[in-house]
């Protein structure tokens, strides 16, 4: 165990995440790079941005909150100082988003009512779930629902975020590549760390599970509820991209897991996530003893 | 990292002060502070710098000295990152976030030079070699943590601990083989960050609410005698002349008395 906690010591992450993939961005993007002018002066997209990064705040702050409430109950000094980073990975995540919120308008003093008008409701009950865990002191019901079920599912919205926007918003898709980078590390501490704790601890696998099924019921009613209410802003995006010529002169259409993402309806779209996600989740999963369990649809 | 339009780490006094604190509470803020002194010391240390030969004696006291340290560093990291949950807003937060790392970096590059050492099992020797003062703090300390005492958590925490540590940090760099005084000064400049940290947030609040200087008098009243029980352990593992053990007393309670804290 010493050995792979030696892959995620601080020294590693500085040299890999801060001096790395991080070095000469700012708030995560190039510097001076600006949201498109098409997303700031169209009103139905700006606020579809805000609603889209305003999940990615309140997904963040619950990754904050659960890998610093993680390192008091911790049991080694390899597993502390992991979270450390993540924690420190979290809070930079918490703030690149918040500054999106500012680039696309909303003023600091409006920052709270803001998260609050447009935070999913879905999404505030999974967070509930997971730092409930957090709040007893649950070390491995916390690295499940933190690093496997939380982390899991921001690693593939923000990859298809990031398809979406690669063309279209280069400072956005820069933003994103960077949590990607910083997710796939959390991921696979997860996997790593717990597999083992799951084979000592065979008597905690029934709760976890069941924590599992709750987190993944409300992850999926998130998502049933963004796109239900995602119709008229990609809409009025593929309308206005194709009145300006973008991707007419032949560059490909952005293909993520099989699905055009030019083109999908929103029901494709939440289709093609749920099941990206889920396929990942009994993957990573049944690498650490744990069997997926299927909530009721919601 | 970057190249923000913001003034360099420092100059942060030149902004407003809602500013300001947004600055100095970031991230961006935190990397440009730490990656001059990091970037080119893996573990804390540059990679060039030779041992030095310590005898038999000198080698078990510093083990020891490390150990405690080691101690102190973990129950920095276990309080900061249990505020960073109590904490009343974004930005107290994120800085909370920066503390995490570096108390964990400390830890780390502390294990590291114990390894050095020829440490083999670290974390028994490290409870085997608790300071039983050290231990107290720690358990009054995660107290207040949990009960979500903020005021006296930061107070525990970002004032006395942080005071401690650099007054003892300080004293034994100056006196340390090349390698331990090139770890130890890494160490100094963070917690020069963390004990801003804390005078700001309590300074403001005495200043808002001053009815809480008494709370927090009670606190160090409370702390007091752990602190110099671990400074005497210390001060004796480092063979400072009893002469001498007054001066860091005063570097301690000069950080403290900033506040308003005297004896």
């Amino acid at each position: 165990m010493s050995d792979f906690l030696s892959a995620y010591s601080i020294q590693n992450w500085l040299e890999s995440c801060p001096q790395g993939y991080l070095e000469g961005t700012d708030y995560g993007h190039e510097p001076g790079a600006k949201e498109p002018a098409v997303v700031l002066d169209n009103p139905t997209l700006a606020r579809d941005a805000i609603r889209t990064t305003v999940q990615l705040v309140v997904g963040e702050r619950c990754a904050l909150a659960a890998s610093s409430g993680l390192i008091n109950c911790a049991p080694d000094y390899g597993s502390k100082t992991f979270l450390a980073t993540q924690t420190l990975d979290e809070a930079r995540h918490v703030e690149i988003f918040t500054q999106r919120l500012y680039d696309l308008g909303v003023k600091k003093s409006d920052l709270e009512s803001t998260i609050t008008e447009y935070a999913n409701p879905n999404l505030v009950k999974f967070a509930e779930v997971l730092l409930e865990k957090i709040d007893k002191g649950d070390f491995i019901a916390g690295v499940v629902g933190q690093n496997i079920v939380l982390e899991g599912m921001a690693f593939s919205v923000f990859e298809m975020l990031h398809a979406s926007m690669n063309d279209l918003n280069p400072k956005f898709a820069r933003t994103l590549s960077g949590t990607i980078a910083d997710e796939r590390r959390h991921v696979g501490f997860g996997e790593n760390r717990i597999g083992s704790l799951i084979r000592e601890h065979p008597e905690r696998k029934s709760d976890v599970e069941r924590m599992q099924k709750d987190m993944t019921y409300h992850m999926l009613a998130t998502f049933s509820s963004q796109f239900a209410t995602a119709g008229e802003a990609m809409t009025e995006g593929r309308r206005l991209m194709q009145d300006s010529g973008g991707n007419g002169d032949g560059a490909p259409a952005p293909i993520w897991h099989g699905a055009n993402l030019s083109t999908a309806t929103p029901e494709e779209m939440e289709g093609v996530l749920s099941d990206t996600v889920l396929k990942e989740f009994k993957v990573r999963l049944g690498r650490i003893g744990i069997d997926y369990q299927t909530p009721v649809a919601p | 990292m970057e190249n923000r339009v913001s003034p360099t780490p420092s100059e942060p006094h030149d902004l407003a002060p809602e500013v300001f604190l947004d600055e100095v509470h970031s991230f961006e803020f935190w990397f440009q502070a730490v990656e001059g002194y990091l970037s080119t010391s893996p573990y804390g240390r540059k990679p060039e710098l030779a041992d030095s030969d310590l005898d038999e004696s000198e080698r078990e006291a510093l083990v020891t000295t490390l150990c405690n340290y080691a101690i102190g560093e973990t129950a920095a990291l276990d309080a900061s990152s249990g505020l960073i949950r109590i904490a009343p807003n974004r930005r107290a937060k994120i800085f909370l976030a920066t503390q995490v790392v570096d108390e964990a970096r400390h830890l780390e590059v502390l294990l590291h030079r114990l390894r050095e050492l020829g440490v083999v099992e670290l974390e028994a020797e490290v409870q085997r070699r608790a300071n039983h003062s050290l231990l107290s703090f720690r358990n009054r300390l995660l107290q207040f943590v949990d009960g979500r005492d903020w005021e006296a958590a930061v107070f525990a925490q970002n004032v006395i601990l942080e005071s401690m540590e650099f007054a003892v940090f300080q004293a034994h760099a100056e006196r340390a083989d090349p390698i331990t005084r090139q770890v130890l000064s890494g160490i100094i400049k963070d917690e020069r960050r963390h004990l801003g940290f804390g005078e700001n947030e309590l300074g403001r609040r005495l200043h808002e609410t001053p009815h809480i200087r008494n709370r927090l008098q009670a606190v160090k009243n409370d702390l007091d005698a752990l602190v110099l029980g671990t400074f005497e352990d210390t001060l004796e593992q480092l063979r400072v002349a009893r002469s001498q053990r007054p001066e860091l007393g005063r570097r301690y309670l000069a950080s403290v008395e900033r506040l308003g804290f005297g004896l």
